[in-house]
């Protein structure tokens, strides 16, 4: 019997960086205590304030950047104060304490043999930032199409492409008012390039349900591989409260139904996946793209 | 008039007595984990030492898996949480087989919650676990408010909920306690019906039903319309449900609703109860029971309490003629 390894902690981190990064996002710099896992692109944690807070519970974060300055690790956040919970967020000053939870989820599986194309949509780039990243420490090249609606949209573009451009890798941009780069969306500019490309391709995509569900049907329909990042409202992140589902495939109903008790503890349920523990990163075809919200 | 108590010489929290009687089953203190949000128990096991716990309450098993509710499953509201989960499960066979063996390892003192939709499902489930060991009580979720079917509405008929406690009491021989719903017009009834039927204990309360409306969509903000409300928003609600429960019957009560700090959890006590659960601060905090407890001893030592037991019950309300279920119940008893 297989116990599924749980490594998340949750710890008091500091604020240590806070800024503005363009058309209305934030990066967010914490540094954690030590024992607090370091975590891999596509992962996520809780972010809760200190009390007195607005709201009750902690949101969910993706990483956007994890990095060591003399032992001690920090992890960065790029998001747009949209809803009570971020705004709450965004007034945070350096040296503020926020409670972490984490690292929590499944990331993407970077060295999965193929080349890598990371496919951002809008504020989606922020795992993909740091995927990029971890590629290039790996001394691998990769493809990276970031689309969004218009040119103001396409939230830390520049920073993309200097960090891009230092191993060869390529930024190719999509917006639909053709603002900038392509006109058109991210799946018609990645049909574009394909076929320019060392086949097989192995597709890390994070963005709105929408634009992600057309990404997993191009790769399906195209022999390629796509790791999603999903979204959703959580309570606790961590597997109990079971608030988060996402509709399984028929392909992965019937595997955990094969699978029975044997299948990994968290994951028995055939009908619906957690989008915490069973992802946030699912493969294409793990899920019902026609059912997904 | 003023009812200040009078001051007693703290003691060191480490010497405060904790525990408390649930029937015949003894815990080492008053906190648990409410069902629905400690999972299995093991889910949290790397960073809470269950076995310091009260006792550890499962999340509700049926007698055959359930898949849980469309989403959207969750939404926040003002200081709470609405949550429509519907009771998804690993079912009967799989809860004994594989979570029930790791609950043993860790420790815990396992109080399992089971659920069904009609009586005879509960008779299937008390038959299966009723004298499997590592069991140290029965939580039976009469009040889910997530599910088309048994669900609160259909347990909030006191004869029912009679008339089925009476048929699962010789089924095992550990505690049976009946958690029940603060949706009803007198929750005096159910408790006492709950007594009758052979309850050696409640839990006052599960969630409160309520709605959150998407505005712009018109729509609710939960896959169906309504879920169970929990959280700080509920907890004086809560409280005085378990306050009215606890003095209509003779048997414990576990208190249970928004409870997220020592002094939350002393209230319930206070009111009646002889055990609390911590259930929607475990999301915020996982490791909530836990500071709950330490939090607990600490203000029972600062306030010379030698043993949690001599607090149950200690609030008496000043207008007890006008208010306080307490004096109704006795009188229509005897």
């Amino acid at each position: 019997m297989s116990t599924p390894q749980r490594t998340w902690r949750q710890v008091a981190a500091k604020v240590r960086a806070h800024r503005e990064y363009g058309a209305g996002f934030h990066w967010l710099d914490l540094e954690v205590p030590t024992g607090f896992a370091a975590p891999v692109a596509g992962q996520f944690v809780q972010l809760l304030l200190d009390f007195p807070s607005p709201v009750l519970l902690p949101r969910p974060m993706s990483v956007a950047s994890a990095s060591r300055r003399g032992g001690r690790l920090r992890i960065g956040f790029l998001y747009a104060p949209v809803g009570s919970g971020t705004r709450a967020l965004a007034k945070l000053a350096v040296g503020d304490t926020v409670h972490v939870t984490g690292p929590l989820g499944r990331g993407y599986p970077l060295a999965e043999r193929g080349t890598p194309v990371l496919v951002a949509g809008g504020r989606g780039v922020a795992p993909l930032l740091m995927a990029a990243d971890v590629i290039a420490k790996s001394r691998r090249r990769c493809e990276f199409v970031f689309g969004a609606r218009t040119a103001s949209l396409l939230v830390g573009h520049a920073e993309a492409r200097e960090r891009l451009a230092r191993n060869g890798s390529r930024l190719h941009v999509a917006t639909d008012d053709g603002s900038r780069g392509f006109r058109g969306n991210v799946v018609q500019l990645l049909d574009k390039l394909a076929g320019k490309l060392e086949p097989p391709l192995v597709i890390h995509a994070c963005g709105p349900h929408g634009m992600l569900a057309a990404v997993a049907r191009w790769a399906m329909a195209n022999g390629a591989r796509a790791h999603l990042a999903m979204e959703s409202v959580m309570a606790c992140g961590t597997g109990v409260c079971r608030g988060c589902p996402l509709p399984r495939s028929n392909e992965a109903r019937d595997r955990v139904l094969a699978e029975g008790a044997a299948a990994a503890a968290l994951k028995g349920n055939p009908e619906w996946a957690m989008c915490c523990t069973d992802g946030p990163v699912f493969e294409s075809r793990e899920l019902d793209w026609e059912r997904v919200e | 008039m003023s009812h200040a108590a009078p001051r007693r010489k703290p003691i060191p929290p480490a010497r405060v007595d904790l525990r408390v009687r649930i029937g015949t089953l003894e815990l080492k203190n008053p906190i648990l984990t409410a069902s629905g949000t400690f999972g299995y128990g093991d889910e949290y096991a790397h960073v809470v030492d269950l076995s310091t716990l009260g006792g550890v309450v499962t999340k509700t098993v049926t007698v055959k898996p359930r898949a849980g509710n469309a989403p959207t499953r969750i939404a926040e509201t003002p200081g709470g949480m609405l949550n429509s989960i519907g009771l998804e499960n690993v079912g009967l066979a799989r809860f004994r087989d594989e979570k029930l063996p790791r609950l043993r390892v860790l420790k815990a003192t396992v109080i399992a919650s089971v659920g069904g939709e009609t009586p005879e499902e509960l008779e299937t489930l008390l038959r299966a676990l009723g004298r499997e060991k590592g069991v140290g009580a029965f939580e039976v979720n009469f009040s889910c408010p997530n599910v088309a079917a048994g669900g609160a509405r259909y347990w909030a008929d006191p004869e029912r909920l009679e008339r089925t406690l009476a048929r699962l009491k010789p089924l095992t021989d550990r505690p049976l306690i009946a958690k029940l719903s603060p949706d009803v017009t007198d929750i005096r009834e159910t408790a006492r019906a709950c007594e009758r039927g052979g309850a050696d204990a409640l839990t006052a309360v599960n969630t409160f039903v309520g709605l959150a409306i998407d505005l712009d969509a018109m729509r609710s903000r939960l896959g169906k319309a309504t879920g169970g409300l929990s959280g700080p928003a509920v907890k004086p609600l809560a409280l005085a449900r378990c306050w009215e429960a606890a003095h209509a019957v003779r048997i414990p009560v576990l208190g249970s609703g928004g409870i997220a700090s020592g002094r939350d959890a002393l209230e319930f006590v206070a009111a009646g109860a002889t055990a609390v659960q911590v259930g929607t601060a475990t999301f915020v905090e996982p490791e909530a029971a836990t500071r709950v407890l330490e939090e607990m001893r600490e203000w029972l030592g600062a306030h010379g309490h030698a043993r949690v037991t001599e607090l149950i019950g200690a609030f008496r309300a000043e207008h007890a003629q006008e208010h306080a279920p307490a004096t109704l119940a006795v009188e229509e008893r005897s």
